[in-house]
């Protein structure tokens, strides 16, 4: 009883000491994501490119793929589009999902679809294109609705439309073969 | 002089800086800045929605808003976060197994003092009772006469 009692001070210092540490080496971004084997939101977003075209949920579903969120002034998602690229001539689809700025009446010019999309345009010609399409969230509500915290952002969606996978961060190739290409091979199979 | 201007420049830049949104009554102006002070921003983590500038917070804030305008009530309204963002979202956790140590925690540690204390108490007293009965008279005569006795 004395022995334990003498040892028992070290024993809880070491268990803090470890939990501390282990904490150190956690990312405090990983958590779990809400829309995480609930289906997509309901929306109808204008396509990027073509505003006539008008997508819905109902629209994606047969086909795994990855939705990403991203936004040319956005530099790590500027970054990712080369391995993304990469990515699409694997055979993998994934569709774009523009998360446009909020804009400051008091300094922004109003939103102008054409500069937009001529940007847009100019981006994926220098950094490469890896989307099938773009849909334009201009105000963000599928975002909301997603629970996107920022971009870039990727979501694997199920051929039912259902979401199976939540990434927030860039897609690199440490994360696509650690982390989303099980998932994505999973549900590609299913 | 001077300090008149300062305060002039000081307080209209106070004015403007203030997001003026106009609410039907002081309560639904009451709620709102409750539930943006009580809601995390998902992008940065240590901030509640009111003081965060991300887009992410400012999109909140306008959703938290026009709920507030729409006439939900509170829980509705985290509940309609909660949904999106998960319980990371609210800064007062709901209670499950995994967050119930938070509250057990502290309680155990000042249970475990409380006994640890007692304990000690108690020994501290047996040490110093069976120390005073040791010395009683008659014993102590007889070390004496020992020690007498050893003496030449």
């Amino acid at each position: 009883m004395r022995k334990v009692m003498f040892y028992l001070p070290l024993a809880l210092f070491l268990a803090l000491a470890l939990f501390l540490l282990s904490g150190l080496f956690s990312d405090p971004r990983e958590r779990d994501s809400a829309s995480l084997n609930k289906p997509l939101p309901e929306f109808a977003l204008a396509d990027l490119m073509q505003p006539e075209k008008i997508w819905t949920p109902a629209e994606l579903k047969g086909e795994t793929f990855l939705l990403n969120v991203w936004g040319t002034w956005c530099p790590t998602c500027n970054a990712e589009l080369g391995y993304l690229t990469e990515l699409r001539a694997q055979g993998v689809k994934i569709v774009g999902l523009y998360y446009e700025l909020p804009r400051d009446p008091a300094f922004d010019a109003p939103f102008n679809l054409a500069t937009l999309q001529a940007e847009v345009q100019q981006k994926l010609e220098q950094q490469g294109n890896p989307y099938q399409f773009n849909m334009l969230d201009l105000t963000r509500s599928v975002s909301l609705d997603l629970g996107v915290s920022g971009a870039p952002e990727t979501f694997i969606i199920d051929r039912s439309g259902i979401v199976r996978a939540h990434h927030i961060g860039d897609i690199n190739p440490q994360v696509w073969r650690s982390k989303l290409a099980p998932l994505y091979q999973e549900w590609l199979n299913k | 002089m001077k300090t008149i201007i300062l305060a002039i420049c000081l307080f209209s830049a106070a004015l403007l800086a203030q997001e003026v949104l106009p609410f039907a009554d002081d309560q639904q102006r009451q709620l709102y800045q409750e539930l943006t002070a009580e809601l995390r921003c998902p992008q940065c983590q240590n901030q509640n929605i009111a003081d965060s500038n991300a887009i992410v917070a400012v999109d909140m804030r306008q959703k938290t808003y026009e709920l507030v305008q729409q006439g939900k009530s509170r829980q509705q309204v985290l509940d309609y976060m909660i949904n999106r963002y998960g319980d990371f979202v609210h800064y007062q956790p709901p209670v499950n197994r995994f967050t119930v140590w938070l509250w057990l925690l502290p309680a155990l540690m000042l249970l475990g003092l409380l006994i640890v204390g007692l304990l000690r108490r108690r020994q501290q007293t047996k040490i110093e009772a069976t120390a005073s009965m040791q010395l009683n008279e008659t014993e102590l005569d007889q070390l004496i006469d020992r020690y007498r006795s050893k003496k030449p």
